[in-house]
């Protein structure tokens, strides 16, 4: 598997697992098990906290430096102009 | 003298569901005197595997009924089909695919279409009998046969398939057992009180929930007696895999063609991928979520179809374009409908995207009319300008044309602002006088306020 791929993957499971906990505390739902192992407690209690810190349009540029179809041309939101008729 | 000779040039499309087959639609559209050829490894194509959990559930009669065309549909349309035909390569230098039977195949213009496969559950005992991967029709009409006699059914797993299986089962009488590493039913996208009135659902149906457990090993001497689960072991007479979808890219990437970080080939809006000539769509690509610009793989049936289309249209000399997507979803569970667009808060916090949030709990219909339903909608906005940037619902009907109405909000721009003051139909039979959606942006709009 790529790095790139790699990376996203993990991070994608254990951002989401934290997230998880954040939004089963609120509603007081059930909430994900605690971390087991050391890379467990690496991406939970180590990498996804760091994560947070960093700022959402920091954190978007970074993921749009990931490879794939969004580093391709896409044409802009559409934007209304003027009455139809 | 030279004498020239003219040409059709020749589509080859590798895979015959959703994507292939609106491909090869779309290359007739751009002009009916191209030559199209699709290869698919099975016996049929035009039919929808949506359907197969509703087929199982008994809620449609039969499997026949989920096809769209026969096969000579497709003849008559100069679709030239070659069923249960392997591609075994594709030559990016010589434009030709090698498939089993047949010998090397030249074209003109590629088009990827080879779907997904489930993700390999990776624990013993995956090559007993017994395993059933909802996938091809034939094999879901020898497996409706099992279920019959099947006591006890696993569901590995509360995708949307998952999900659409566990009530399947449970509506057959087959004792149901649903089993997921995460907190609840379809954590990686729909949010915890959103999910609630599902898993009650489940409960009254008599569905096992067995979350935040992971599958360690199938059990059995030649087929599946147990599923073994960091819970316990399970009796069963099948498991369900409904792992995710990870896209089917082997040949692809094998042949050189990009690979994005989700795991999908690397395409533009025209479909077209890092080589020439070569387009892919469906669940083998990724698309850029439109709010985010997040490469995303794996998403419906009709998406399949139109980046299929525009795929084929592209790739039979025309000009379409594709657009980063909003995703509106949704999915019967249990007695409830639920959906969305976009995304929802989960998903939101995972990412770190900060929102301004509005709810609401309103009703399907006039308060007063037979068969009211509930309908809980909840609104995600981008702080400040108070754009839409995602949704969730459950409820009882309405579902689904709310979430492409949300959807298409999205993509415009409404802010909640705008949805606060949206006029809505009001039928007593069908419509309720207050909308659920203006409803949750006017608390949006209050939340928002306070902050």
């Amino acid at each position: 598997m790529a790095f790139g791929r790699w990376l996203r993957a993990n991070a994608e499971h254990y951002l989401m697992i934290a997230a998880q906990d954040r939004v089963a505390r609120t509603y007081g739902a059930n909430r994900p098990r605690p971390p087991h192992g050391v890379r467990e407690i690496f991406w939970l209690r180590i990498f996804a906290p760091v994560y947070g810190l960093i700022p959402w349009s920091v954190r978007r540029a970074v993921i749009h430096l990931m490879p794939g179809s969004h580093r391709r041309s896409w044409p802009a939101p559409p934007k209304p102009s003027g009455p139809a008729v | 003298m030279t004498e020239e000779v003219c040409r059709v040039p020749k589509t080859v499309i590798v895979g015959g569901g959703a994507a292939g087959l609106g491909a090869a639609g779309g290359v007739k559209a751009a002009d009916p005197g191209n030559e199209v050829v699709v290869y698919t490894q099975f016996e049929d194509v035009a039919y929808s595997p949506c359907g197969i959990p509703y087929v199982h559930a008994k809620e449609i009669p039969t499997f026949e009924a989920l096809f769209l065309a026969e096969k000579e549909a497709y003849v008559r349309a100069g679709i030239d089909i070659h069923y249960e035909r392997t591609v075994e390569k594709i030559d990016l230098r010589d434009k030709t695919v090698q498939v089993a039977g047949e010998g090397k195949v030249a074209w003109d213009r590629l088009v990827v279409a080879t779907g997904f496969d489930y993700a390999d559950p990776g624990v013993p005992g995956g090559d007993l009998d017994g395993l059933y991967y909802v996938k091809n029709i034939r094999r879901a009409m020898e497996w409706d046969k099992v279920l019959d006699t099947a006591k006890a059914a696993v569901v590995v797993h509360a995708t949307p398939l998952g999900l659409e299986m566990v009530t399947a089962l449970a509506h057959r009488g087959i004792e149901t057992h649903l089993i997921d590493p995460h907190p609840w039913p379809l954590a990686e996208m729909a949010d915890p009180d959103i999910m609630a009135p599902v898993e009650e659902s489940w409960r009254e149906l008599g569905v096992h929930l067995h979350f935040n457990t992971t599958l360690e090993a199938f059990v059995g001497e030649g087929r599946i007696r147990a599923v073994r689960t960091s819970g316990g072991e399970l009796s069963a007479d099948l498991a369900v895999v409904a792992t995710h979808k990870e896209a089917n890219n082997a040949l692809a990437a094998a042949a050189g063609l990009k690979v994005g970080s989700a795991g999908g080939l690397v395409v533009d809006e025209h479909m077209r991928t890092s080589a020439p000539d070569v387009y892919a769509a469906g669940d083998c690509v990724e698309i850029p979520h439109g709010v985010t610009g997040v490469g995303l793989q794996g998403l419906t049936g009709s998406h399949a179809y139109a980046q299929g289309k525009t795929a084929g249209v592209n790739a039979g000399g025309g000009t379409r374009s594709y657009r980063p997507v909003y995703v509106p979803w949704g999915t019967p569970a249990g007695k409830w409908i639920i959906g969305g667009a976009s995304f929802g808060e989960t998903t939101a916090k995972a990412l770190g995207i900060p929102y301004v949030l509005g709810t609401a709990q309103g009703i399907s219909r006039a308060r007063y009319y037979p068969g009211v339903k509930p309908v809980k909608v909840k609104l995600l906005a981008e702080p400040g300008s108070l754009r839409l940037i995602g949704a969730q619902m459950v409820g009882g009907e309405g579902i689904k044309e709310r979430a492409d109405f949300l959807a298409t909000a999205i993509k415009f721009g409404l802010t909640l602002g705008d949805l606060a003051v949206m006029e809505n139909v009001y039928s007593p039979a069908i419509g309720a006088l207050v909308e659920p959606i203006a409803a949750a942006a006017q608390n949006g709009l209050d939340n928002a306020k306070k902050a």
